[in-house]
C-alpha cells in the first residue's frame, strides 16, 4: 500500500512539472518556462566563475552517470 | 570581407542545428542504449558524452539563447513540483530504498532493462544536457 503511494506521489510530481510548463507556455503567463529559469540561474557567477552553469551541467551530468552507468 | 565573415558565421552555426544534432543524439543513444548499467563502457560513454557537453556548454563555442534578466512572479510555481519530487525522494532514501520504500533510480531500474526504454531515456538526457549548453 506505502509502496504506491510514493509511486503515485512520484507520478504527481511529473504530472506537476508538465502542468507548470504548460501553464509557462500560454500567453501573458507570469511563470517563466523550466528553460527560461534553468537560463536565469545558469547566469549566476562568482567572480569570473560560472557556478551556475556549472552546477546544473554537473547535476544532469550526475543524473546521467546515475541512471546509466550505476 | 563582410560577406564572407557573414557566410563563415552561418557555416558555424550549421552544425548546431535541430537537424543535425537530433540525428547525431539518436545514434549516440541507440549505442548507449546497449550498454549495461555497472559495466567499465557504460561509466565511460556516460562520462565522455557528459565531459564533452559540459566542455561545450562552458567554452562558449555554442551560441546560446539569451536568458532573463529578472524573473517573473510567478516563478515560485517551479517550487511545486521539484519540492513534491524532492520529498518523495527524500523520503523514500531515508526509508532504506527497498520494496516499500522505493526510490526513483529503484523504481527505474526494471525500465532500464529494456533497450527500447533505455535508449528512449538516453535520448531525452542528451537533448535536455543539450538544451541547458544553447543556454
Amino acid at each position: 500500500m506505502i509502496r504506491w503511494i510514493f509511486i503515485s506521489t512520484f507520478l504527481i510530481s511529473f504530472a506537476l512539472f508538465a502542468v507548470v510548463e504548460w501553464r509557462a507556455r500560454r500567453e501573458d503567463s507570469t511563470i517563466p518556462t523550466l528553460g527560461e529559469l534553468t537560463g536565469f540561474v545558469m547566469q549566476y557567477e562568482v567572480g569570473r566563475m560560472p557556478v551556475g552553469r556549472i552546477a546544473l551541467f554537473g547535476f544532469w551530468w550526475w543524473v546521467g552517470w546515475h541512471f546509466f552507468a550505476r | 570581407m563582410e560577406q564572407r565573415s557573414e557566410l563563415t558565421a552561418e557555416a558555424e552555426r550549421t552544425w548546431d542545428r535541430p537537424i543535425v544534432m537530433l540525428p547525431i543524439f539518436l545514434l549516440l543513444s541507440a549505442a548507449g542504449g546497449l550498454l549495461p548499467s555497472f559495466s567499465l563502457a557504460a561509466n565511460l560513454y556516460v562520462l565522455a558524452i557528459g565531459g564533452t557537453l559540459f566542455w561545450l556548454g562552458l567554452s562558449g563555442r555554442v551560441p546560446r539563447r539569451p536568458a532573463p534578466r529578472r524573473l517573473p512572479g510567478g516563478t515560485a510555481w517551479w517550487l511545486l513540483p521539484v519540492l513534491a519530487l524532492a520529498a518523495v525522494e527524500v523520503v523514500t532514501f531515508v526509508g532504506g530504498s527497498t520494496h516499500d520504500y522505493p526510490t526513483l533510480s529503484l523504481l527505474a531500474d526494471p525500465i532500464l532493462e529494456s533497450y527500447l526504454a533505455r535508449a528512449a531515456l538516453y535520448f531525452g538526457w542528451l537533448t535536455a544536457f543539450w538544451g541547458l549548453v544553447r543556454r
